[in-house]
């Protein structure tokens, strides 16, 4: 059943991204292979995995409250029209879990999707289809349990069904215009061709070239669709959560990226994993990053 | 070092970062037991690997993150010679912690 949300294992489909242009000749620019996009059957909504911030949960408990009464039926629940400013979005619709319905300018609907944050969720789709997002219907599932939000989806697809008889357009198989895909991870770099070629460039010289060629460079252990500490975890995790570009180098990788533990330590004069580089300048590891996350200054950093 | 093998790890690094940094506050937490199964640690048996680390000192004044990190890292390049794995390392001034002086 699971498809939507799909944490396709890595490595088998990606293709190798080097970062050895000497010996590569004209393929320097590095190759993305995508996931294989999984053919979601209608009967799977997306859920949006966004964290919730501290003003949700205040929300939350009020709405836990208020919303004791079973879901309501979807001809029952009232159609709000969805802000023109996106900022209004988060006021006008609540920042929890449930089921939601869009509809278009006709009051036709257009898609139903589950949710962990129904107003973060609207935001997205508003953003990305501005014309078939005229207003929605929520029901709020006080249970975030994936179980309980499929079931109060599947009671809104069946009352819609039962009453006009088609699956709503976006819910159709094959339609992505609402279901939010997997996100495509890139394969991590590798610095060499392989630890029996002899390097042209001392591992210094690429790994300076690297981090100066690449706004920002993440070198972690592991490969980031499946870092092997924790730490390289958290520094994955919030890059991906600021959305940043970025390029990861897995430092554990033997066969493509050996001894480069040891050159990068006296390269950066920083003696443990992960690192991370931005605009060619070591800002530091774990610790660091979370605490430019934690305090707003990563974003302004990224700007740069 | 005569001393090494007879102090714990984690009161090795308190001592050098408490006399180093004139720190008013050094706590050491030995962490290692969370990253028991952690690859890079696995196979070689080895512990004491992994410490948080709390330093407040008036020598942190006046420098970023990273030169922070880099005066504790450098005070402890014996002890990540010889097995320390890593450090979360708080730095902060006693203002920033809000101590009065």
């Amino acid at each position: 059943m699971a498809a939507t949300i799909n944490f396709t294992s890595p490595t088998k489909t990606q293709s190798s991204r080097f970062f050895f242009p000497d010996l590569l000749g004209k393929n320097t620019t590095p190759t993305l292979s995508f996931y294989p996009i999984p053919k979601s059957s209608f009967l799977l909504p997306s859920i949006s995995l966004r964290p919730a911030s501290k003003s949700d949960v205040v929300i939350k408990r009020r709405h836990l409250s208020v919303v004791v009464s079973a879901l309501k039926n979807l001809s029952h629940a009232e159609l709000v029209p969805v802000p023109s400013e996106s900022d209004a979005i988060p006021g006008t619709f609540p920042s929890i879990s449930g089921v939601y319905a869009v509809y278009d300018g006709n009051e036709d609907l257009q898609f139903l999707g589950i949710s962990r944050n129904i107003a973060a969720s609207v935001v997205a789709h508003k953003k990305s289809v501005p014309e078939l997002c005229s207003s929605i219907k929520f029901g709020v599932v006080d249970d975030p349990d994936r179980a309980a939000l499929t079931q109060a989806w599947k009671s809104w697809m069946e009352e819609h069904i039962s009453a006009t008889g088609k699956v709503p357009p976006g819910n159709e198989p094959g339609n992505s215009t609402w279901v939010r895909q997997p996100p495509k991870k890139k394969p991590d770099l590798k610095l060499t061709p392989g630890r029996h070629v002899k390097l042209t460039v001392p591992l210094e010289d690429l790994i300076d070239r690297l981090v100066k060629e690449n706004k920002v460079v993440a070198f972690i252990k592991g490969s980031r669709s499946a870092p092997l500490c924790g730490f390289s975890q958290r520094v994955v995790g919030i890059l991906e959560s600021e959305g940043v570009e970025y390029e990861s180098v897995d430092v554990l990788d033997e066969q493509y990226n050996s001894g480069l533990r040891e050159t990068l330590k006296k390269y950066s004069n920083w003696p443990t994993f992960p690192q991370i580089f931005v605009n060619g300048e070591l800002i530091g590891g774990c610790d660091i990053l979370s605490s430019m996350y934690e305090k707003g200054e990563l974003k302004d950093l990224l700007k740069k | 070092m005569a001393s090494r093998g007879l102090l714990s790890r984690a009161s090795r690094i308190k001592s050098k970062l408490q006399s180093a940094l004139e720190a008013t506050v050094v706590e050491v937490e030995d962490v290692s037991y969370q990253h028991a199964g952690h690859v890079a640690v696995k196979d070689s048996g080895a512990n004491e690997t992994h410490f948080n680390v709390k330093i407040i000192s008036d020598k942190f004044d006046g420098q970023n993150l990273v030169k922070r990190h880099r005066m504790v890292y450098d005070l402890l390049s014996d002890e990540l010679q010889s097995g320390l794995h890593a450090i979360s390392i708080k730095a902060n001034t006693p203002k920033e912690a809000g101590l009065s002086n």
